[in-house]
């Protein structure tokens, strides 16, 4: 006998990353949704942005890895509150880890909220949490072909950091070619080159982070 | 990479409709899966397989119907399937200006049982 159901499978991830997002927004917390592949430089990135930003905004941070703190210790280093999640082999964070993981989070006494995402270039694109908007990481070293490979993550994401930059000289990447193709991907997408390691490029990401949150009580 | 905690949502939905409507076992369950929606679907049924093991569901099959992305474009008013949502253009018109509104479905549509 035919059981006819029609459930949609990631409602289920859609409802509760809504439900999240409504949390941060009446705390007013301005989140952001920080992925790339491993080693591109993320916890690098919000290293630097925390230390250039901290004195003037409350920032809170989630880390996502599956197994391990050291991303968490670099960040507790910095004084900052920070919750560590291990997804013990899953390949992204769903809204579902990050609900847990709010209750560990002083809500109120932040307003700029970072979610470190596992290190992968596909899966993490494909969930919402309830960010207010997705960040990439690109780093030079990675090659000038990984939009066109990758596309999904270069469409999801507001904002792309192309990172490493410091690098350019040892290598054969095309910069050019990594706008061009992420651009015709996603059109919208805000670009920022810096470099973690130097310093460059740095205060337009962090100026940016400043006007995004226009509005929601920061600076 | 993540096929096996969608079967695993997959085999826990269709228990769950199962022993609600008073049945004791699960023949096979129908999806529909977009083309955007991420979803890889041997992999997807190798992942189904495994965690189907030892419960009411252990003798199912998956049904699998792909679906195409779609989109609609808002020059020439034309709706139209795509093999990907990484489109430029139109396929009809070429114009730029265009929604795509479907290819990320992950449905149960409905299941046999017994």
């Amino acid at each position: 006998m035919k059981l006819r159901i029609v459930k949609r499978l990631l409602e289920a991830n859609e409802r509760i990353a809504e439900e999240n997002r409504r949390l941060l927004r009446e705390n007013g917390v301005f989140t952001i949704n920080l992925m790339s592949a491993p080693g591109a430089g993320k916890t690098s990135l919000l290293v630097r942005t925390i230390e250039a930003l901290m004195d003037k905004v409350s920032i809170g941070v989630i880390e996502g890895d599956i197994t391990g703190t050291d991303d968490a210790e670099r960040i507790d280093a910095l004084g900052v509150p920070v919750v560590q999640l291990n997804t013990e082999g899953a390949c992204h964070l769903d809204a579902g880890m990050i609900r847990e993981a709010l209750e560990d989070i002083p809500l109120g006494g932040i307003e700029l909220l970072f979610i470190e995402n596992v290190g992968n270039l596909v899966c993490p694109a494909e969930f919402n949490v309830g960010e207010d908007v997705k960040a990439m990481v690109l780093s030079v070293t990675e090659g000038d072909d990984k939009p066109l490979k990758y596309p999904l993550m270069f469409k999801e994401s507001g904002v792309l950091v192309i990172n490493k930059t410091d690098l350019l000289p040892h290598t054969d990447v095309d910069m050019d070619k990594i706008r061009r193709s992420a651009l015709s991907i996603n059109p919208g997408l805000r670009i920022f080159e810096v470099s973690c390691r130097t310093g460059t490029g740095l205060t337009e990401w962090t100026d940016y982070l400043g006007a995004l949150s226009v509005g929601t009580g920061m600076y | 990479m993540h096929e096996v905690s969608i079967a695993q949502s997959i085999l826990d939905t269709a228990v769950a409709e199962c022993l609600r409507a008073d049945f004791r076992r699960i023949n096979s369950i129908s999806l529909r899966i977009g083309r955007s929606s991420g979803v890889n679907i041997p992999s997807l049924v190798t992942a189904f397989d495994i965690v189907k093991a030892d419960t009411i569901a252990a003798g199912a099959t998956l049904v699998c119907e792909e679906v195409p992305v779609r989109g609609h474009c808002l020059d020439c008013n034309s709706d139209f399937d795509a093999e990907s949502e990484l489109i430029t253009s139109c396929p009809a018109c070429n114009g730029a200006r265009f929604r795509i509104c479907g290819g990320r479905e992950l449905d149960i549509m409905e299941i046999d049982v017994d």
